[in-house]
């Protein structure tokens, strides 16, 4: 028996897909989500948006995306490939984003609870708003939903009012 | 009369081993011998299959038929069958395992040139009270298009229904148009539903010209639902399936029975459709004409046995006329289309792997079905076994991106059907939570109208303990019309 990593649910051997919640049960590593650490790095203290594009941080080594929140510093790896989508979890809705934002005053800035996906595509990294409630900015241009746009280390996203600064190892 | 070798009379193939002579012999008795037979013509076909089969068991006498066949009798099969596996091996664990097949039914290339067959075909018009207006009038027009469009070869009727059924236009080749549209426009509404009365009208139309050379078919266009006369529709379909004769369904609006007509029409291997308005009636009747004037091979059924430890546990069609399928012997498979092929999307359960055994055959038999254009031998039987060899360890490898892609529409399909489930047993809680995931799956995939479909559908059931009517319709054919090729899906929306 496999058990379904969204839902616990216990499926055959062999099952591709959960029956219970539609999850894909193959190669999930790197699709479900992801538990995030807060204060993973130590903040960066008093980083303002203006001067973090001036002084973006250099390129992460370890992992492919790093999200750099330029509120309150904190800095979130992506782990793994593919597409993840970010979004603000609420307790008893069951849309769960791969990127929780919730830590960061997500609700407070406006971001949807699936609000922008990046993918992380060879040879080009994409981000595309999903169809959010307030908008999706890429360098203070707003994003038509469902068009992926590409983008490259230092680029800045808004996601309602939450500035996001992409910090990409190619 | 059409060309049949001794091997036709027995279904069997032409490489059948004397066992299987032997094994199809005793079925034939069983089922025709002159002391059990009811139907008149029966006792002639025993008396053939009792001649194939003397000749057959004596090795001497099947030799000499054997090398005397003629040349129309040992083409080699027209359809060529190939199979995608979810992986490449069972695995030798002792508990049950899954396994997914895409089954797809080609044509030989030389076989595109053969003639399209005629059309035989009969349409059987609801005209309740309910259709009056938009519905009518847009049935009529689609009447008066599918005449000026037929073949000097096609033969064409129309059935109308309410509570009881009247021929509107006999079962005829070269039809008057001017006529014909006259009787169209004084079409009016009035009554109930009886489905029965229009199909029990609507076979005896086919049944005038029927002959395997042509393409016989009934489309059937109904908004309402019948009552108390179901059991004689599915035992109609049935007779249809026997004769070969297929039933396709289109219901309009939120009243009709649609898990009804989907087992009425999956018996014979059709498929039924939704529509909401009206004028959408004529889009989806000229789409399934013209994908009936481009069978190749129409009626193809997989009779199989699966060994004690398998099942086939879930059967769908992915091409042509997306529909859930049977998992019992004899599968219907439907039709398969000159330019394209048929795909089949299988669900095993392997309980158990046998011990000492380095395979496990899933399912095998005989798949049959008729070539109408053909001008010498039409109907044809070629053997099909599916099976997988055995592992000591677990195929890692990723399951082929067709298979994939396909389940992964396929799921959303069945969190649906699931969530009618719950619901039939009175599980609210289960069919919400069911319903919010396919939201979700929904949005993931940017089908944003159908998720908001889901959603709203899962506030009515909050509010209402039920189903609404055009919502759980909306969802299904919503969910199957996400596994159309891109391009289609309109016609459902």
């Amino acid at each position: 028996m496999i058990e379904c990593p969204v839902c616990s649910h216990k499926e055959f051997t062999g099952a591709l897909f959960c029956q219970e919640c539609g999850a894909k049960l193959i190669g999930i590593s790197g699709l479900t989500t992801q538990t995030i650490r807060v204060k993973v790095t130590p903040p960066v203290p008093e980083l303002q948006a203006e001067q973090a594009i001036n002084n973006t941080p250099a390129p992460p080594v370890d992992v492919a995306i790093y999200l750099h929140i330029l509120d309150t510093g904190d800095v979130v790896p992506l782990e793994g490939t593919g597409e993840f989508t970010m979004g603000r979890s609420t307790e008893g809705y069951p849309f769960l984003p791969d990127i929780d934002l919730a830590p960061y005053s997500a609700l407070e800035n406006g971001v949807s609870r699936l609000h922008t996906s990046i993918n992380l595509g060879i040879p080009q990294a994409l981000v595309t708003d999903i169809g959010s409630a307030n908008g999706t900015w890429l360098n203070g241009l707003k994003l038509s939903p469902n068009s992926p746009s590409p983008i490259k280390h230092g680029d800045i996203l808004t996601l309602g009012k939450l500035k996001i600064q992409l910090l990409i190892r190619r | 009369m059409e060309l049949e070798t001794f091997y036709d009379r027995l279904d069997l193939p032409r490489d059948a081993t004397s066992d299987e002579i032997r094994h199809a012999y005793r079925e034939m008795v069983r089922r025709f011998h002159p002391d059990r037979n009811i139907n008149p013509g029966e006792t002639e076909l025993f008396m053939g299959v009792q001649e194939a089969f003397e000749i057959l068991t004596d090795p001497d006498r099947k030799a000499d038929y054997d090398s005397n066949l003629p040349s129309w009798a040992i083409k080699s099969d027209p359809i060529i069958v190939s199979t995608i596996y979810s992986q490449k091996t069972l695995t030798n664990v002792p508990e049950p395992q899954l396994i997914y097949l895409l089954l797809n039914l080609g044509i030989r290339p030389e076989e595109v040139n053969t003639e399209r067959p005629p059309l035989n075909l009969c349409l059987v018009l609801d005209c309740s009270t309910s259709m009056q207006g938009a519905r009518l009038d847009s049935v009529k027009s689609t009447a008066i298009e599918l005449i000026r469009q037929l073949q000097d070869k096609d033969i064409f009727s129309i059935v109308k229904f309410n509570d009881r059924a009247e021929v509107v236009l006999p079962a005829n080749r070269r039809i008057d148009n001017q006529n014909a549209e006259l009787r169209i426009q004084l079409l009016q509404t009035g009554g109930g539903t009886e489905i029965f009365q229009g199909l029990d009208f609507g076979m005896r139309e086919v049944r005038t010209f029927w002959n395997t050379k042509q393409i016989n078919h009934i489309i059937l266009i109904t908004d309402g639902r019948t009552y108390g006369d179901e059991e004689n529709c599915l035992q109609l379909a049935d007779q249809a399936q026997s004769l070969h004769v297929g039933i396709s369904a289109l219901g309009i609006g939120n009243k009709w029975n649609d898990s009804f007509l989907d087992t009425l029409t999956a018996k014979t291997g059709g498929s039924s459709g939704y529509i909401i308005k009206g004028e959408d009636i004529r889009q989806f009747t000229i789409e399934k004409v013209v994908g009936l004037a481009h069978i190749y091979a129409d009626q193809v059924t997989f009779h199989f046995e699966t060994p004690p430890e398998v099942s086939l546990s879930y059967a769908f069609r992915l091409h042509p006329d997306i529909t859930p399928l049977g998992t019992s012997s004899p599968l219907v498979m439907g039709a398969v289309p000159y330019e394209s092929s048929q795909t089949l999307l299988l669900e095993f359960l392997v309980k158990s792997i046998p011990a000492i055994s380095e395979e496990v055959v899933l399912a095998q038999g005989r798949l049959s079905y008729l070539v109408p254009g053909h001008l010498e031998k039409i109907s044809y039987i070629q053997r099909l076994v599916l099976k997988r060899p055995i592992s000591e360890d677990f195929d890692s490898s990723p399951p082929p991106a067709a298979i994939m892609h396909a389940m992964s529409r396929l799921i959303l399909y069945r969190m649906q059907e699931k969530a009618r489930a719950d619901m039939a047993r009175g599980n609210v809680k289960d069919a919400n939570r069911r319903l919010q995931y396919l939201a979700t799956h929904l949005l993931a995939q940017g089908q944003r109208d159908l998720a908001k479909s889901v959603l709203s559908e899962v506030a009515h059931i909050q509010n209402n303990k039920s189903f609404s009517e055009d919502g759980e319709k909306r969802i299904k054919y919503g969910t199957r019309s996400l596994l159309l090729p891109p391009g289609i899906e309109e016609i459902l929306r």
